[in-house]
């Protein structure tokens, strides 16, 4: 999936969209390497391999060092309430966010654009009750639904089920569910203006089958739209995510959530406001970066702009 | 005579209109009942495995089942569902007193609904203000601090700006107080514009977005130029001519933005410890209190439609051009 972008726009340089690009590299690599960050941190010199987001910081005797470390000291971030490292759970909470974001979107991706495609094309008794469930999502405002679908879907029945992905599973079912109906009201309207464009009807009439004018002529002309949008969408889920943590409904601790931190880091505020400031800060940048990527994408596609 | 008729044929039309909305509306609340049943179909356990406890016999809890009637077909019980919220029935709660969930709703509501009301009122007053500065200062130094301001309010989370804003003005000015008190002791208000003002601020900088993009349209559009040249004055034409076009997509988009505002209102009604509908639901949740979660969903979705449908009769009142092409 290349997004070709128009020639006059790749030599405009926005500092912003660069910063945001910058940034959501950065946090990949983060979350990549999440282990190595923890172990260079935390592994005790000697020790085997042990190291972990859920135990206190130790001192080169081992002993559990007292909470509230000041940063740039043995942790470079300073650690937790409990002591624990705040640098590598916010790199362990990188993981989380990015795969739940990543996760979400696909799922969102293949129901919003099957449903928006057959929205189109499928006879009127498929395609009507698809488009009345869709515009129905639409009672729901923001992640009222999501709120629903964890208050049924607890965690436990996932334990120990898809390693990693069972803890987050909760969250990804219930942001699956809110995330494709605006995926497929966007691609419906795109299928609908292009279905009766030249191009198409001149395949039609070579003798293509729908599903050939659908997958081959009509979809990859929305690719582009789609990974733009897809963008913000991720923005919204990993908001989303964290909210529901921040709310104690999302990643159950001792899981580091951003979301999780940022409630756990606020009830000792007046004391210890700097063990608030980091995950404020990487959640804020990252839905910053994820929008003004994604915005920069859909100006850059958006033939309107082309003047400009 | 051909006049008259047009304006009876109208209010039918603007009758049948209403009536379709109304419609509308009454459907969406349907659907969401019918998710908020669904859910407590599919979620582990009952009431009756609730009230016989966790230690009770398999035969006291059918007996428990056959005796609250759980054991009759879903579509039946659906039905009773409907009917009981219909009369503002939404059982008990499972725990502590078992109070009705309806006096639990009664005394939480107000709450919610009055800071929802406050903050959109804040958002729209504020964001069509700045909005319209923006626009006529455009590329201006005032549009680019307004642009920025409301491109960081819509990416900057609510738990975000709540510790920032609580750190500076409670914490280091000492000017507000931190966190609802069991018995408050100043007036409500200043308990009040903390979360107001956070809850406003991501609705706010969507609408100062859409406010300056729909006032730039229309600034550019033939009849401006037209009233420019004959010589209305400038606020004049600001605000009669311009505003009163590009506001439309506006009062659409506090419909839809009301909907962030209310799922906000459960992150800030648990980050002050206010006692609303929301923090209620989430305690809920944790609880798994079913019945108190799915009035909880239910209401707010109920708030969200009844704002939008009041929207979409406030744009014909505007509008007469709505008014004129409705069918």
């Amino acid at each position: 999936m290349i997004v070709r972008i128009p020639r006059k726009h790749r030599g405009k340089r926005d500092p912003l969209l660069i910063f945001g690009a910058a940034f959501l590299l950065f946090l990949v690599l983060f979350a990549i390497f999440a282990p190595v960050i923890r172990d260079a941190q935390l592994k005790p010199p000697g020790a085997e391999s042990f190291s972990s987001v859920y135990d206190p910081v130790v001192d080169d005797a081992g002993k559990a060092l007292k909470p509230f470390q000041p940063p740039f000291g043995k942790a470079i971030l300073g650690t937790d309430e409990i002591g624990r490292d705040i640098l590598a759970r916010l790199a362990e909470g990188a993981r989380i966010s990015l795969m739940v974001g990543f996760i979400v979107q696909i799922m969102a991706l293949l129901v919003g654009i099957t449903v928006g495609v057959l929205g189109v094309y499928a006879p009127r008794w498929i395609a009507s009750p698809l488009l009345r469930l869709t515009d129905a999502m639409f009672a729901f405002p923001d992640i009222l639904l999501a709120i629903l679908i964890v208050s049924v879907v607890r965690t436990d029945t996932f334990e120990g089920f898809l390693g990693p992905i069972g803890k987050m599973l909760p969250v990804i079912v219930a942001l699956s569910f809110t995330a494709w109906p605006s995926i497929a009201r966007l691609v419906r309207s795109q299928v609908a203006s292009l279905k009766d464009r030249e191009f198409v009807v001149a395949a039609k009439a070579n003798g293509a089958s729908t599903f050939y004018l659908a997958t081959r002529h009509v979809l990859p002309q929305l690719m582009g739209i789609i990974m733009a949008v897809s963008m913000i969408e991720v923005a919204g889920t990993i908001l989303a995510e964290s909210t529901l943590s921040f709310l104690g409904i999302g990643i159950q601790a001792p899981d580091p959530s951003w979301g999780s931190m940022i409630n756990a880091a606020r009830l000792n505020m007046s004391s210890h406001p700097i063990t608030l400031l980091w995950p404020c800060l990487i959640l804020s940048l990252t839905i910053f970066s994820l929008n003004f990527v994604g915005d920069g994408l859909r100006a850059a596609l958006d033939p309107k702009n082309s003047r400009a | 005579m051909r006049r008259k008729i047009a304006v009876d044929s109208l209010a039918v039309r603007l009758g049948k209109t209403i009536l379709l909305r109304l419609l509308f509306g009454a459907l969406s609340l349907l659907f969401i009942s019918l998710v908020t049943f669904v859910a407590d179909e599919l979620a582990p356990g009952d009431a009756a495995t609730v009230i016989a406890g966790e230690k009770a016999s398999q035969e006291r809890v059918i007996l428990l089942r056959k005796q609250m009637g759980l054991d009759r077909p879903w579509p039946v019980r659906y039905a009773e569902y409907v009917g009981n919220m219909a009369q503002g029935d939404f059982g008990r709660s499972y725990f502590g007193t078992t109070e009705p969930v309806s006096s639990i709703l009664k005394r939480t509501l107000p709450m919610t609904a009055k800071i929802a009301f406050m903050a959109i009122a804040l958002a729209a007053a504020i964001g069509i203000f700045l909005g319209t500065i923006a626009a006529v200062y455009q590329n201006r130094f005032a549009d680019r601090g307004v642009l920025t301001v409301s491109t960081l309010g819509v990416t900057v989370p609510n738990f975000v700006l709540a510790p920032l804003l609580v750190y500076i003005f409670a914490i280091q000015l000492d000017k507000l107080p931190q966190t609802w008190d069991v018995v408050l002791v100043a007036p409500e208000i200043y308990y009040l514009i903390l979360p107001v003002c956070i809850l406003a601020a991501r609705p706010m900088a969507l609408l100062t977005r859409l406010t300056r993009a729909s006032m730039i349209d229309t600034m550019q559009q033939e009849f401006i130029r037209t009233a420019t040249a004959k010589g209305v004055p400038r606020l004049q034409l600001i605000l009669k001519h311009a505003l009163r076009n590009a506001i439309l997509p506006v009062i659409t988009a506090i419909g839809t933005s009301f909907g962030f505002l209310l799922t906000g209102s459960f992150v800030i009604e648990r980050y002050f410890a206010i006692p609303g509908l929301g923090s209620t639901t989430i305690e809920a949740i944790q609880q798994g209190n079913m019945p108190l979660v799915q009035a909880g969903v239910f209401v707010t979705g109920a708030l969200f439609i009844t704002l939008n449908l009041l929207v979409d009769f406030l744009l014909p009142v505007l509008d007469p051009r709505i008014r004129e092409s409705q069918v």
